[in-house]
């Protein structure tokens, strides 16, 4: 067996290798520092996104959901993902099969097809799921070197972490959760309740991709709000979430500059590179800083301001 | 009861002759299965001499054929296949009781509830289980044995758990019908919920008045004792006679020296949340509840007292009535009768985070706004806004909080008293402001009662108050504390969002959350809802399936005043009808020893959970104490001699319904 405390199969989806590599680099450097071993999962595919593809048809959402979680159980290891509509799917199609048998037997004999076999006997996680539930707050609190005590984080959960909230692991707690929150405020931190904290970033649904203007609006909602309370940076465990927060603010900036006055500019930091900096990891490592090994986009806004505040705890 | 002078005499030696008698109960029965076949059926059955099927076998018509059958000696058996024996073994026994058979020879087939009703799409099905139904019931009566029945006397005395509106009504009946009353209550006073209630809905008049001189009624009744501040610990016995064991926790100030001159309360240097007044106010560690309390003793709370010995100082307590070291003292009373009137817990609303109870200061529950509308609450009647202590200009309120929600964590049923409370609470707001602008918002408006209907359209017509159908989703705090409230009118069909001043939860009712101690305590079931049940919903609802014990009040279910006061009633007279008779018949379902089988293993002995059995040291075997027995035959499967017998349901009779229920199979599957 392994020497690593934890063994999980990193399923990384689309969003994050193609538009945040740097968000892969830091779930993996602060889960190897948190001695667990993220195992590739080779063959995964498309999740399928859970707003797009079961809309349109549910078997062949399940069916696909089903042959991504057996790779898992294939290296006998949990699959874990970064991000919410990935955890979306594979979480909810492992559940509904769990609960309907003659279904998972039908999908087992078509993914047979191709030679592969589903047993559903190893739970889909999510990477923040790893942390307060598998490791625990303790575990965590003993590895933080530095505290960023004047930072103000405006914390984004998104929707599919916690909804449905009777397949999701937050014991009935989907109203007004806090373990993203606890987790960011052991960095010193402090999470700044702000007004529709649960509201969608208005990417997801593909909302995005039909109605820019709509999902921007959404994104202006939010942006506003948070302003309102004054945070320093967005806090969010979601690499789609991520994208609207990040990419969304130039959008904003750009389609309602009458009505925002000032233009945004929050940082938007992801939640291991954020644990990872108060662990005392290298920001280049994380991506937080421009590396030139490191290919990929850099953010659309800037997180200058953020480096800026917490340099000299660091 | 006219018993037949000829009584037939069975001693089991002689062949059985049994009688089966198929009901129909309307279409119940033969609207789903051919009863006519099922009466042939039961004709080939080993020693059935006739067997008769009938519209309603409880008629009096269906009653006299099977008296007839027995008096003309045709039988010495009977089997109904009909309906659960719950309700009608009783009256099946009584007929063979009366036709001069011993009442344990009859047996009931229930091929209603266990075939009919539940197989009601499936008529073949039912029509095989009815068939093993009967010939199981044919098996068991094949092998019956007479019995005598025991005749226990009556305590003429009760026990009332619970000094509400529902146990102080209950009292006040049973000492006026001269009946010794014990009235247990585990806080200091006695008067319950009502007790907070400011005025009462829908007539307006003022519930302390009402209560308050109830609550002195009590403590004047020449047979009631009151027992505050104590709890029941130990019930044993049966019907007439429960021994019952009562603790009286100390109240560390002695009752008979204390003078109430409340100088202790003065000098006093703890203060903490009073629950009387839900926190809103505070009370010294030294404390009366609220000033009418019954009786008007002090009481310690342990929990916040520091002992710092200032009350005790000779100069504050001049009686010197103050006993730190005050033990809980145990009282043995023998009681008849047991009434259990134990109340109801608010619904906690903390757990639904969107309503923001906990979180946002001026979100309150309907039982806070009742003490704020108090004229003796913490702010003398004159609700005001927690967070700012002002008057607030605009208050929404929300429906079935807890109640009506099919969610985890939530009630399925519907708390009956929310409506009107909140109606009651919005129109004396509404009198004291008329400007303030009052919003409702419900799923629908449940005004059932007398007088609540046009209660109800008062509230609006004439008050002015907003009713919105339709919930709210979420709520969050605005500008200076103010509640910013997301909803949906579904009239209207628009999201609505407004600001109001404060919000007030109607949370539901619910069973107390210790109600398994008393459920387990009495050996009295409770229902899904976690309220304790009634023997049967529509005929006995005062009833417990457990003997000469009641129940009264919202411990039941709940329900609003007039209900919880009609109920103790009822309760009252139910346990009185009980006592009046002197005496009881309890079924002789016991345990005996066969004495020469008996080993003396003393086995039976440490797993009876009754305390029935003793152990005869000079023969050195088990004794069963007939009256302690309640017949669960434990010490029967313990027993490694097999020297213990059940009456009723011995192991012969046992094996005979195994016997022919596993029979049949094997024929039917080819012989082997």
């Amino acid at each position: 067996m392994s020497e690593y405390k934890w063994r999980y199969g990193l399923f990384l989806g689309c969003v994050i290798p193609n538009r945040y590599p740097m968000i892969e680099r830091s779930i993996r450097d602060v889960f190897e520092e948190l001695d667990a071993e993220l195992l590739d999962l080779p063959g995964a595919s498309c999740c399928p996104a859970p707003g797009v593809f079961r809309a349109f048809h549910i078997p062949t959402w399940l069916v696909i959901a089903a042959r991504n979680i057996s790779i898992a159980e294939e290296l006998g290891v949990n699959p874990i993902t970064g991000c919410n509509g990935c955890y979306g799917t594979l979480r909810d199609a492992w559940f509904d099969l769990e609960h309907n048998p003659e279904e998972k037997k039908h999908i087992q004999t078509i993914l047979a097809k191709v030679g592969r076999t589903y047993k559903g006997n190893l739970e889909p996680k999510h990477i923040v799921q790893a942390l307060y539930l598998d490791m625990g707050l303790n575990y965590l609190r003993d590895r933080i070197k530095y505290k960023f005590n004047d930072l103000k984080v405006g914390v984004h959960y998104g929707c599919h972490i916690v909804k449905p909230s009777d397949k999701r692991p937050w014991d009935g707690e989907y109203e007004n959760p806090t373990f993203l929150d606890e987790i960011v405020e052991l960095t010193g931190a402090k999470s700044i309740p702000y007004k529709d904290k649960f509201m969608c970033c208005g990417a997801g649904g593909a909302v995005r991709t039909a109605v820019k203007e709509v999902a921007a609006d959404f994104t202006r909602e939010k942006l506003t709000n948070m302003r309102d309370v004054g945070v320093d940076i967005i806090i969010n465990c979601c690499p789609f979430c991520h994208l609207q927060l990040d990419l969304g603010q130039v959008e904003v900036n750009n389609f309602y500059k009458d009505i925002i006055g000032e233009p945004f500019k929050i940082p938007v930091i992801y939640i291991t590179q954020l644990l990872g900096l108060a662990m005392g990891m290298d920001p280049n490592r994380l991506g937080l800083m421009k590396n030139h090994e490191l290919t990929g986009v850099s953010p659309f806004t800037s997180i200058e301001p953020f480096l800026n505040l917490v340099k000299e705890q660091l | 009861m006219t018993e037949s002078k000829n009584e037939i005499k069975v001693t089991g030696k002689e062949e059985p002759k049994i009688g089966v008698y198929v009901c129909h109960c309307g279409i119940n029965i033969a609207g789903v299965v051919d009863v006519v076949a099922l009466k042939d059926y039961a004709l080939t059955l080993p020693n059935v001499v006739l067997a008769r099927e009938y519209k309603f076998m409880c008629s009096d018509n269906g009653q006299s054929l099977i008296k007839e059958d027995i008096e003309a000696g045709l039988i010495n058996r009977v089997v109904v296949a009909a309906c659960s024996p719950r309700m009608h073994e009783p009256t099946f026994r009584l007929v063979c009781k009366e036709a001069g058979l011993n009442q344990f020879l009859f047996n009931q087939a229930n091929i209603r509830e266990h075939a009919t009703w539940v197989n009601m799409k499936d008529p073949e099905g039912a029509y095989e289980i009815a068939k093993d139904h009967i010939r199981m019931a044919v098996g068991k009566a094949r092998k019956l044995l007479p019995l005598e029945v025991q005749k226990v006397s009556v305590e003429p005395s009760c026990l009332i758990i619970g000094g509400g509106i529902a146990g102080m009504n209950a009292a006040i009946d049973l000492s006026n019908e001269g009946y010794k009353v014990y009235l247990v209550e585990r806080t200091p006073t006695i008067g319950g919920h009502m007790a907070q209630l400011d005025k009462t809905f829908p007539t307006m008049d003022c519930s302390a008045c009402i209560i308050t001189p109830r609550m002195v009624d009590v403590a004047r009744a020449k047979n009631v004792e009151i027992l505050t501040y104590s709890e029941v610990v130990e019930v044993d016995g049966y019907v007439g006679n429960f021994d019952v064991t009562i603790m009286k926790k100390p109240h560390y100030v002695d009752q008979e020296k204390c003078t109430a001159c409340g100088a202790c309360v003065e000098s006093c240097p703890i203060v903490c949340g009073n629950e009387f007044d839900l926190g809103m106010a505070t009370r010294k560690a030294i404390y009366i509840p609220f000033p009418q309390a019954v009786p008007g003793e002090y009481t310690i709370d342990m929990d916040h007292c520091i002992q710092c010995g200032i009350c005790a100082r000779p100069d504050v307590c001049e009686p010197d009535a103050i006993r730190y070291d005050d033990k809980p003292e145990y009282l043995k009373v023998k009681v008849g009768t047991i009434i259990i009137a134990t109340g109801w817990d608010l619904y906690d609303p903390t757990e639904l985070k969107q309503y923001g109870f906990g979180r946002y200061p001026n979100v309150i529950t309907g039982l806070q706004m009742e003490r704020l509308l108090s004229s003796f609450g913490p702010v003398l009647g004159k609700p005001v806004r927690p967070s700012d202590i002002k008057a607030p200009h605009s208050i929404a309120f929300l429906q079935c909080v807890g109640s009506r929600n099919f969610k985890e964590g939530g009630h399925t049923y519907c708390s009956r008293v929310c409506c009107m409370y909140a109606t009651k609470q919005a129109r004396q707001y509404k009198e004291k402001h008329p400007e303030a602008d009052i919003y409702i918002f419900y799923m629908d408006i449940r005004a059932f009662g007398k007088g609540y209907e046009e209660f109800y359209e008062s509230a609006q017509r004439e008050y002015g108050i907003n009713y919105i159908r339709g919930r709210i989703a979420e709520v969050y705090e605005g500008k200076e504390n103010c509640i910013v409230i997301r909803a949906e009118d579904t009239i209207l069909r628009k999201l609505i969002e407004i600001e109001v001043d404060m919000l007030v939860l109607s949370c539901g009712l619910e069973a107390r959350a210790d109600s398994d101690k008393i459920s387990s305590l009495l050996s009295v079931q409770r229902s899904a809802d976690g309220f304790f049940m009634e023997a049967h919903p529509k005929l006995r609802p005062v009833d417990t399936l457990t003997d000469g014990i009641f129940v009264a009040g919202v411990a039941q279910g709940p329900k609003d005043i007039p209900d919880t006061v009609a109920q103790a009633k009822g309760a009252a007279s139910g346990a009185a009808a009980l006592m009046a008779q002197g005496e009881v018949e309890i079924e002789p379902y016991f345990s005996v020893v066969i004495e020469h089988l008996c080993s003396g293993c003393r086995s039976c002995q440490s797993l009876c959970p009754f305390g029935a059995i003793d152990f005869d040291e000079f023969k050195k075997i088990a004794v069963v104490n007939p009256a302690k027995c309640k017949g669960c035959g434990t010490c029967v499967s313990a027993c490694p001699s097999g020297a213990m017998i059940q009456n009723h349901f011995a192991n012969l009779q046992l094996n005979e319904i195994i016997n022919v229920a596993v029979k049949k199979s094997t024929i039917e599957n080819g012989g082997k």
